[in-house]
């Protein structure tokens, strides 16, 4: 059982990693319908740049994590003014930014390459290596840091949308864009102000992630992988969506290679699988868009 | 006037004769997944030829680096290969993935242009394709596991556990591991990856402890996984000794490892006691400010065996340069003291199998030599 309640812990931080890179993508698509995977590479720079304040600098930590998050913010700004915003104005296809963003990710990464040692860089843990136990429970500082994090992002996400103005103008938009722009939403700041929250989130996944994993210039295509594929089994439609997703994939993943009887490296098929499965069966994802 | 004229034409005609490079292809991966050992390799092929260079340069004449990048990608680097043959490479060192260096072969081959890695070491590499071209001088996975079972041998091992991640490499150097375990007759308890990308390895690690091994070999090249490997480790709380391939042997573990690799073993190509180490960190240093790694000197023994080669056959000519290598009987800087490579009854890996030594991480720092060779 205490195997089981450990490996829980190790899952559900995980799966809380998952669920903000998905949560990055949801906000960016509602308003926008723009699917932009250089959410990967933005937590890769958000990973550098927590190298750079709280290792290299050595910043306090919610210091350097408030400078890393404002940063990442003006990335997601700049990004939807330079890849995004001249083509919708221009009425180009959906796909038009899409690409433009894939073109993002890519000078993102080489950027990231060439400015930084090939090494990985060490990203300190805000409460040090060490391992807190309760009621049978026990897991790193980190993994409990991670998820507390991520239950404070979406329940800030979750009272953005259900209770204040903007959240709603948020959703009228990702309802019916002209219906919106007709009643006096600012489209195009909505949809600034969605990367740049996308940016942020990504971001903050990527220095949740970073103690563990180092900042390194690949991290970035898996973290887009598996947060897509958590998106898919969450759907776009509630915000909670992501969280969940990311957890039954972060579960799957891990209960795979801890109890299947298989070896272990096709473990690494899980997220394949469901991603397959649930494009198939249930492509609008588990829980589906109030109304 | 006509004589001193002559004397001025063969004057001008002999420095630009002395003026003509012998140009050496380097295929590098600078932007794709090998570039943490490529670079510093890359490097000291560099800091190698400048060297050379300042010494007079080969048969007199200066060496000439083409360096290309090839991403690591297999199909790039068969294209570059060809594009440096025709630029006039006499020799290509490949200093990026081994299945990148093994698609360059094709048209070595085919070419009949001397290639050799000095870092690649995937066994497969000079056994798969009948190449006379082609020669590897870093440590082959199967040397690695034997030096470590030879210093593990004492302990008497019985059942021990084996991870490694799901790179190309990695999976190569563990079933190069697990052949020689098992024939040891090893019983491996547990056998794990951790694949690219991972944010954990707790799953894996859970189940080794559930094997209760009495210790844990450690196959896998990719620095991040490692990491997370040595992480659970230490959550976990458990005990056994952990004994690691060479990739451990890359001082970046120092920093990015901090606290995690305490008394873990690894097998390594370079003895910080042996003087040819000391003279080349001596001599990098001054040269470029920075210490060098271990990654550096094989870079650095790449480019000397080559001008060794060259020197040997007293010409550029393919063929004799091919015919001298093949007769190389040179000692650098890496392998245990006293090592030479060489490629005897016509092999073509030239790392002594009884050249690698076993160190100790020692408060987070690359410590002692703690057993040499095979014995």
């Amino acid at each position: 059982m205490q195997d089981f309640l450990e490996l829980a812990v190790s899952a559900t931080a995980s799966g809380c990693i998952y669920g903000l890179i998905a949560l990055a993508y949801l906000l960016m698509i509602r308003p926008t319908g723009i699917i932009n995977f250089a959410v990967g590479e933005w937590a890769m720079v958000a990973a550098f740049g927590g190298y750079l304040l709280l290792t290299k600098h050595q910043l306090p930590y919610p210091l350097g994590m408030a400078v890393v998050l404002a940063f990442m913010l003006l990335v997601g700004w700049v990004s939807e003014r330079v890849a995004v915003r001249p083509l919708v104005e221009k009425g180009a296809p959906i796909l038009a930014p899409i690409l433009a963003l894939l073109g993002v990710l890519v000078v993102t990464r080489e950027a990231i390459s060439v400015s930084f040692p090939p090494d990985p860089m060490p990203v300190p843990f805000p409460f040090g290596i060490g391992r807190l136990e309760f009621a049978g429970i026990g897991g790193s500082y980190q993994s409990f840091f991670i998820i507390a994090v991520t239950a404070a992002v979406f329940a800030g996400t979750w009272v953005f949308f259900e209770k204040t103005l903007w959240g709603k103008s948020f959703e009228a938009v990702s309802l019916n864009r002209r219906a919106a722009a007709l009643m006096g939403i600012n489209l195009s700041r909505v949809t600034a102000l969605s990367f740049a929250a996308g940016a942020s989130v990504a971001g903050c996944a990527g220095l949740l992630v970073s103690p563990n994993i180092s900042a390194h210039y690949l991290m970035g295509i898996p973290l887009a992988i598996q947060g897509f594929t958590a998106l898919v089994i969450g759907g776009v439609g509630r915000v909670e969506g992501a969280l969940v997703g990311g957890l039954l994939l972060a579960f799957a993943e891990q209960l795979t290679a801890r109890y299947a009887p298989i070896p272990s490296g096709f473990a690494q098929g899980v997220p394949l699988l469901f991603l397959i499965i649930f494009l198939l069966v249930r492509p609008t994802g588990l829980l589906r868009a109030r109304g | 006037m006509r004589k001193l004229l002559a004397v001025a034409l063969a004057a001008f005609a002999g420095t630009l004769f002395a003026q003509e490079t012998i140009k050496i292809g380097v295929i590098a991966d600078r932007v794709g997944v090998s570039r943490p050992y490529s670079e510093p390799n890359t490097e000291g092929v560099v800091f190698g030829a400048n060297e050379i260079n300042q010494k007079g340069g080969v048969l007199g004449r200066k060496i000439e680096l083409l360096i290309e990048d090839d991403q690591s990608r297999p199909d790039i680097s068969a294209a570059l290969a060809r594009k440096l043959i025709d630029q006039g490479a006499v020799f290509i060192i490949s200093v990026s993935l081994s299945p990148a260096a093994q698609q360059q072969q094709t048209v070595t081959m085919e070419a009949k242009t001397p290639q050799m890695t000095p870092t690649n070491s995937a066994d497969y590499l000079t056994t798969q394709l009948p190449n006379p071209y082609f020669w590897q001088t870093g440590p082959l996975g199967s040397t690695q596991i034997a030096t470590l079972l030879a210093h593990a041998r004492s302990k008497n091992f019985k059942r021990v556990a084996l991870i490694t991640d799901n790179s190309e490499l990695g999976q190569a150097i563990g079933k190069a591991f697990k052949g020689t375990l098992e024939k040891a007759g090893i019983q491996i308890v547990a056998d794990e990856v951790v694949a690219r990308g991972a944010t954990t390895a707790i799953p894996q690690m859970q189940k080794i402890r559930a094997a209760n091994p009495e210790a844990m070999f450690l196959a896998g090249v990719l620095t991040a996984e490692n990491v997370l490997i040595f992480r659970a480790y230490k959550e976990l709380g458990v005990k056994f000794p952990i004994h690691s391939s060479y990739n451990l042997s890359v001082p970046v573990y120092e920093t990015v490892a901090k606290g995690l690799i305490d008394g873990i073993t690894f097998v390594d190509a370079y003895d910080p006691d042996k003087p040819e180490v000391r003279a080349f960190e001596a001599a990098f240093k001054k040269a470029t400010g920075k210490d060098p790694q271990n990654m550096h000197g094989y870079g650095y023994d790449g480019i000397m065996l080559v001008a060794d080669a060259i020197r040997r056959a007293g010409s550029t000519d393919k063929e004799k340069i091919r015919a001298a290598m093949q007769a190389t009987n040179y000692a650098g800087v890496m392998g245990k003291k006293g090592m030479k490579y060489s490629f005897p009854d016509g092999k073509r890996a030239g790392f002594d199998t009884d050249g690698m030594v076993v160190r100790v991480y020692e408060k987070d720092k690359q410590g002692r030599v703690v057993h040499v060779g095979q014995k």
